[in-house]
């Protein structure tokens, strides 16, 4: 059998028959999740208003039918400075005109949490879709990071909304999930009331133009543990090192690892046997999580899709998180060390990727129209952002494809370094 | 053709100054059971360490069957460690099938060699159980059969019998004269059991302090160091030892005399005709002695007389 094939047999037998250690594996996340689910499951939607800067480029267009100039823009700030919460009197924007220039520096200095550009062809796109009363994408709203560049209309019947803001701070999370909620709840109220306009109702445009949203249905929903979850994963999969760290150790402490290196069993081997089972256990894992989650009160957005995409996005960061495990594994001395030695790395790395609290922007510079953060030097910092596009936002593999990019790349790096580091350390005969 | 399959040119291993190995030169022959004793922290682990490539030599350099041990083939040798070095979660053959397929070993001669090795060492009723549950002595089979799987041309053997019992041992010194006989195998022993040694070697190396003391085949040791036999005598009084020491180390007729479990052990040629010019002698200086007794030479004896009484660490 190929050698490498036989140690992934070997590690995944051993690691399903060490039931106490796979318990713990699997467990320990979970117990998390689950604390994090009780602590923070029930809070964010408590009436809490969110900062809100728009910058409205909508010059607005004239109706055809009352030769009237209207400007949906205006119209759509007011309903979202108007908006409060389901079943409550509380605004859930706090809504600040400003220009984009402005803007950028709002959201960088966290004075906002998220900022809609509004562009200069709304009005006349909203106009076409009800002079043509056809139900199509006439508008479409898009979300983007902070890093995401605005993107400009290209025809007269479409329009689009910019959300931009810190994809990594919670209160952009809870902010942009509501946004698209009303807006797309607006949109469906001015296709609904052309349809009543055609069929001869007495209410007219303008009447239907002033209509204020009061509460927008849904938004209770929204809670700090739905931006949390993803970062339980993310912390789950890197947890993973210290795991692996303290297998590879233990491999090394009593002496099998000795064994394999008499034979002629390569670092390769060793190594890339090992990242099959360990690779699995992190999608498995997310599985749980994920069910686990949902089960507390995460609100899940995507399908099945979504699934399959967090499993491959978990399982380039598990990938990672071996990686980082070997490189542990090579200086540890025995398994207490590298259990410690890991917990040591993999809770600060946890922190700088964002799993749990939102982090200070320190931009190192742009690529590919991207603010590059030195955080962004980090796997995992890029699998929390893919979960979160996936699991908060229902985003599908375009969305994510920018990080899985991120992911490969580091991962295939730190593996790298992570090969010959064990190898070096521990695999070549002593001197 | 090569009569040493393993030659050991000058090798010297330093550890900060410290010489574990210093300037040894050994050479095995092939198809021989080579039993290398020495006491703990005498150089034998680190020696075998680098004899089989697991450990850079500081100088000098080890051919195996006339190559460089960096080049040869892995599968040449297989290594049981005084340890116990098994992987808990993993039964007994899948253990072999393990090690077989890190050899590379073809599907169809691995799967009968590892029922062979099962059946040769008692451990077939246990091909499908855990290692965590077998008992000390299964384990410890266990460990050689995985030293065996790739059928390697050596065979290093570290203590093997270490915590067997005297049925156990009987099986093991059994599997290793076959492994010579049956299989032209080269088996290196390290062994603390003097017995074993020289039941089993065909030649035997004595080092201590890094550096090769004796070599050559049990009969000769036991023939050259102490000439023959050894008396073995108790004093009435253990405090006079000291000065019995002193008189029979001025007799010329013996070889050598040292203290031993508060007993004398006296080594001569002919010890029976020696017995009543030692009595005397201790007669003379009225010391009694309370027992004596006459027994041929040991390997223990050999090994003692050559790396002495002093407790090692």
């Amino acid at each position: 059998m190929i050698k490498f094939l036989s140690i992934a047999i070997k590690d995944s037998k051993e690691l399903l028959r060490d039931r106490k250690g796979l318990f713990l594996i699997l467990g320990f996340p979970l117990f998390f999740m689950l604390i994090f689910g009780f602590a923070f499951g029930g809070m964010g939607q408590e009436n809490e208003t969110h900062n809100l800067a728009i910058v409205n480029y909508d010059q607005g267009a004239v109706f055809p039918t009352t030769n009237a100039k209207i400007n949906f823009g205006n119209n759509l700030t007011t309903v979202l400075k108007d908006t409060k919460y389901e079943d409550s009197e509380t605004h859930i924007f706090n809504v600040t005109k400003t220009t984009e220039n402005n803007a950028n520096n709002i959201i960088k200095n966290s004075n906002a949490d998220a900022l809609l550009i509004i562009p200069k062809n709304f009005s006349q796109a909203m106009v076409n879709l009800l002079s043509s009363n056809i139900n199509q994408n006439a508008l479409s709203s898009s979300s983007s990071s902070a890093s995401s560049g605005p993107t400009s209309s290209n025809s007269n019947v479409t329009a689009k909304l910019i959300i931009r803001g810190d994809s990594s701070s919670v209160s952009f999370g809870v902010s942009q999930a509501i946004l698209v909620g009303i807006i797309g709840n607006y949109q469906d109220q001015v296709v609904n009331n052309v349809k009543k306009s055609v069929s001869g109702s007495s209410s007219s445009q303008i009447e239907y133009i002033k209509t204020d949203v009061e509460s927008a249905s849904g938004t209770s929903s929204f809670t700090t543990f739905d931006f949390l979850a993803p970062g339980m994963m993310v912390f789950a999969i890197l947890l993973l090192a210290t795991t692996v760290a303290s297998g590879l150790t233990r491999e090394v402490e009593s002496g099998t690892l000795k064994r394999l290196k008499l034979s002629k069993m390569r670092s390769f081997d060793l190594l890339f046997g090992g990242l099959i089972p360990w690779s699995l256990i992190a999608a498995l894992q997310i599985l749980i999580l994920l069910g686990v989650a949902i089960a507390i009160g995460f609100h899940w957005q995507g399908g099945t899709n979504s699934i399959i995409l967090a499993m491959i996005v978990a399982i380039i960061g598990g990938v990672a998180s071996v990686a980082l495990g070997m490189i542990i594994a090579s200086f540890a001395q025995n398994d207490r060390q590298a259990t410690n030695l890991g917990t040591l790395v993999t809770v600060p790395v946890s922190f700088l990727s964002g799993a749990f609290f939102q982090l200070p922007q320190v931009v190192m510079g742009n690529f590919m129209g991207n603010t590059v953060e030195i955080y962004d030097l980090l796997p995992w910092r890029h699998t929390l952002l893919a979960l979160r596009r996936i699991l908060i936002y229902g985003g599908n593999w375009n969305d994510i494809s920018y990080q899985v990019a991120w992911m490969v790349v580091l991962t295939v790096i730190l593996f790298s370094i992570g090969v010959v580091l064990f190898s070096k350390m521990r695999l070549q005969a002593e001197k | 053709m090569n009569d040493y399959i393993i030659d050991a040119q000058e090798i010297t291993k330093e550890y900060d100054g410290f010489k574990a190995v210093d300037g040894l030169n050994l050479q095995i022959k092939k198809g021989e059971v080579f039993g290398f004793l020495g006491p703990n922290g005498a150089g034998k682990t680190t020696s075998i360490s680098m004899m089989v490539g697991l450990l850079k030599p500081t100088s000098g350099q080890i051919l195996i069957d006339g190559v460089k041990i960096e080049k040869i083939d892995k599968g040449m040798i297989g290594i049981c460690p005084q340890e116990l070095v098994l992987w808990e979660h993993l039964t007994s053959l899948e253990s072999l099938k393990l090690m077989g397929d890190m050899y590379d070993v073809p599907g169809d001669v691995l799967k009968e060699r590892a029922h062979k090795l099962l059946e040769d060492l008692f451990l077939d009723e246990k091909a499908n159980t855990l290692v965590i549950n077998l008992s000390g002595g299964m384990k410890r089979r266990l460990n050689l059969a995985l030293a065996l799987i790739h059928s390697p041309e050596i065979v290093v053997l570290d203590e093997p019998s270490e915590g067997l019992d005297p049925q156990s041992r009987r099986v093991l010194w059994n599997f290793i004269n076959s492994l010579r006989d049956d299989e032209g195998k080269t088996v290196i022993l390290t062994t603390h059991l003097m017995d074993e040694a020289d039941k089993l070697s065909d030649r035997i190396a004595i080092i201590d302090h890094g550096k090769l003391l004796r070599l050559d085949t049990p009969e000769n040791l036991k023939k050259d160091i102490g000439e023959g036999d050894v008396v073995e005598i108790l004093l009435s009084n253990s405090e006079e030892n000291n000065d019995a020491l002193n008189i029979l180390k001025e007799m010329e007729e013996i070889e050598s005399v040292i203290e031993i479990n508060n007993k004398l052990d006296v080594r001569a040629l002919n010890a029976v005709s020696k017995l009543p010019s030692i009595m005397k002698n201790l007669e003379e200086e009225k010391i009694s002695i309370e027992d004596l007794s006459v027994r041929q030479n040991t390997l223990e004896d050999v090994f003692i007389e050559l790396t002495g009484t002093g407790l090692r660490e």
